[in-house]
């Protein structure tokens, strides 16, 4: 995987996710941060940091932008989410418009 | 509206009383919690039946938009806790018959609430309109059918910031009515059934911005000119007037008089700007003129049904049918004749209703010349499906096939036709069609074949039709099938149709040996015994009324001799009729 198909997510609690661009802009917000002309930090860079998404969240959204592309590819498997992350999860995925 | 993954949450989240449990403690993220996704994990929660008052305690800073309703467990309980929601906006508990005056006591002097519907609330009298009227920032209330008097209503002027009041169903008087004159910001005002009268009509002129009256069902017989009003409905009044006076007329854009006695003719009686008026029914009305038609250039909506509109007036529907999207002339004299002077006129029309008038096959033809057409109702009418030719040699030509050329046509209902197995033939080839109802016994086995080529059919009305255990057997429903209703197909055997549900549980079928409440599924998870009692007691009123009246008119239809030979024809296991006031309705 090239550098410059990557992008760099990092949690609230500095852990890095290194994902490929196509995954994450499953996500909406990444998508026009990344795409965006205004020359955003985060385009110049590949990194994006999200100091109100815990570690154990961006993890499993990183799992989602897998699963998702894989689900619009045709593979029809269950994502599962387990009922403590729903709350979380929920509101990372509302900013994150994914 | 909310993400994919929102969306997987919030099921996850639904998913049992267990998954409740493990989210329900996290009170630093309930409070963080977005009101658009408390608010819809809440309506979740509701439709799954997991939801119970304490637990509606989690969400006290979060929801904004509460929708109860026609929960028949809301009451006190429920309220205290909706009570200390600190950031509510728009409750709704219509149709909660639990909820009583002192119930609405926990909401008394809330600070955010605009919205309010208690509908049909028939144990909330005057005493909890002395709650409601705390509540200053209520814009929006709705009340209709609760158990309040005209006094009760008189209360209601301290609630200065209400636009939208709903009074349909309460004995509001003259006297009520004036008192709310300070109401001016009022724009929706809904009267229908209450005790106005022509004097009080006039009180009207003191709301200026009212854009929308209901007086059905009053004494209400001459409307003065309220030049703000958008929509009026005047159904089953007595009409000597409508908006007559000085200023501008009224630029209406829509109006119901249905079941309205006119004074008069039209023209002479409403005084409106027409030319902007986009909904008008006057169904059931005693007009007899339709000369005011042809003004009514941007009609989109026209019931005209039991009206005494003939073949002779439909030049004047014709002349406005440009933008007519809905017309409705079912129990009128329109004819054959009628549906040829509109073809070609209507090129948007999508929904024509013609049920029980004396159209017949002839009609079908000019019916395939209104392009748009979606919906087709030939109920009730004379339509046989075939046309026979001049020439007595020629086969006779199949009529339904015509309206092929129509690409949208979802909705066919041919019940009560003359309409044959042989003729669906010309039907199989519809693509787009996802709801035919026919109802004929002279339906059999045949036409369950033909349909079952219908590509998009999601629901099939196929009443009174002599089907057999084999024909449903056989038959190979089309996979977008959802509904079926078979009610009258008396022939069938509970066993056939019990098969027929298990090898096709995507289909909801109704029949009389189909109980109304089928399995259920998380009966075991409820959280209200009490819910769970009523449904079953439900359950054991169905077994004591077992025969819909039509089905012992099936029987009647028959005699014993006929009723033994279609026994035999149609299967040993079959079960008589009679026997099904025996029969257990628990069919799991």
């Amino acid at each position: 995987m090239r550098k410059e198909d990557t992008v760099k997510l990092i949690s609230a609690e500095g852990f890095e996710f290194v994902v490929h661009k196509d995954a994450a802009m499953v996500s909406q917000t990444i998508r026009n941060m990344l795409t965006s002309p205004g020359g955003f930090a985060e385009t110049q860079h590949g990194e994006v940091t999200f100091p109100e998404i815990s570690t154990t969240i961006l993890e499993k959204i990183c799992k989602y932008f897998y699963w998702n592309l894989q689900f619009a590819s045709g593979k029809e498997t269950e994502f599962q989410i387990e009922p403590e992350l729903t709350l979380e999860l929920m509101m990372a995925a509302n900013y994150l418009h994914t | 509206m909310e993400s994919q993954l929102v969306r997987l949450c919030i099921e996850a989240a639904c998913q049992s009383r267990e998954s409740v449990e493990k989210w329900r403690r996290q009170r630093r993220s309930l409070e963080r919690l977005p009101s658009p996704l408390a608010d819809a994990l809440l309506r979740c929660l509701l439709s799954r039946r997991l939801l119970f008052p304490s637990l509606l305690e989690v969400f006290k800073r979060s929801v904004e938009k509460v929708d109860l309703r026609g929960e028949h467990s809301v009451d006190g309980e429920w309220m205290a806790y909706i009570g200390a929601f600190r950031y509510l906006r728009s409750l709704n508990i219509a149709d909660c018959h639990r909820i009583s005056s002192s119930a609405l006591w926990s909401i008394a002097g809330m600070t955010t609430l605009q919205e309010l519907d208690i509908s049909r609330c028939m144990k909330v009298n005057d005493a909890g309109i002395r709650h409601i009227v705390t509540i200053s920032t209520l814009e929006k209330l709705c009340i209709s059918e609760t158990g309040l008097s005209a006094d009760g209503v008189t209360l209601l002027s301290s609630l200065r910031n209400l636009s939208v009041l709903d009074l349909g169903g309460l004995p509001v008087t003259d006297k009520a009515l004036s008192s709310l004159r300070v109401l001016t910001k009022l724009q929706y005002l809904d009267l229908w059934g209450s005790k106005i009268s022509d004097k009080g009509a006039s009180i009207f002129l003191d709301f200026p911005k009212l854009s929308f009256l209901n007086v059905a069902w009053t004494d209400v017989r001459k409307l003065p000119n309220l030049s703000s009003l958008e929509c009026l409905n005047m159904s089953n009044c007595t009409i000597a007037s409508i908006l007559e006076g000085d200023g501008a007329k009224a630029t209406l854009r829509k109006l119901l008089v249905s079941g309205a006695a006119l004074l008069g003719d039209a023209e002479t009686l409403i005084f409106i700007e027409t030319s902007l008026l986009t909904y008008l029914d006057i169904s059931n009305s005693s007009l007899h003129r339709f000369g005011f038609l042809p003004c009514m250039k941007a009609l989109e909506y026209l019931d005209l049904s039991s009206s005494m509109i003939g073949d002779d007036s439909v030049e004047e529907i014709a002349c406005i049918g440009a933008n007519l999207r809905y017309l409705n002339l079912s129990k009128t004299r329109i004819g054959s004749t009628g549906v040829e002077i509109l073809a070609g006129h209507v090129p948007n029309l999508e929904i024509l209703l013609l049920s029980h008038t004396s159209v017949d096959d002839a009609a079908i033809s000019y019916i395939s010349m209104m392009p748009s057409l979606k919906d087709i109702d030939l109920s009730n009418t004379h339509i046989k499906g075939i046309v026979h030719q001049v020439d007595p040699e020629m086969d006779p030509a199949l009529s339904l096939t015509s309206l092929q050329c129509l690409m949208g046509l979802e909705r066919l209902n041919l019940e009560q036709t003359l309409v044959r197995d042989s003729v669906l033939y010309s039907i199989c080839s519809f693509k787009e069609l996802t709801h035919l109802s026919l109802r004929s016994d002279s339906l059999t086995d045949m036409s369950l074949y033909y349909l079952s080529s219908l590509p998009k059919l999601r629901n099939l009305s196929l009443k009174d039709a002599v089907l057999t255990n084999q024909g449903l057997d056989s038959f190979k429903p089309p996979t977008t099938l959802r509904m079926m209703d078979l009610r009258g197909c008396w022939l069938l055997p509970k066993d056939a149709i019990v098969t027929f549900c298990r090898s096709h549980p995507q289909i909801e079928v109704t029949h009389e040996y189909v109980p109304l409440f089928p399995s259920d599924h998380i009966g075991s998870k409820r959280p209200y015994p009490s819910r769970l009692t009523l449904k079953t007691s439900r359950v054991n009123e169905v077994g004591k009324v077992p025969i819909s009246p039509f089905f012992i008119d099936q029987r009647l239809k028959y005699s014993r001799e006929e009723l033994l030979a279609l026994q035999n024809w149609s299967s040993v296991s079959f079960d008589a009729p009679h026997d099904s006031d025996i029969l257990a309705p628990n069919m799991q």
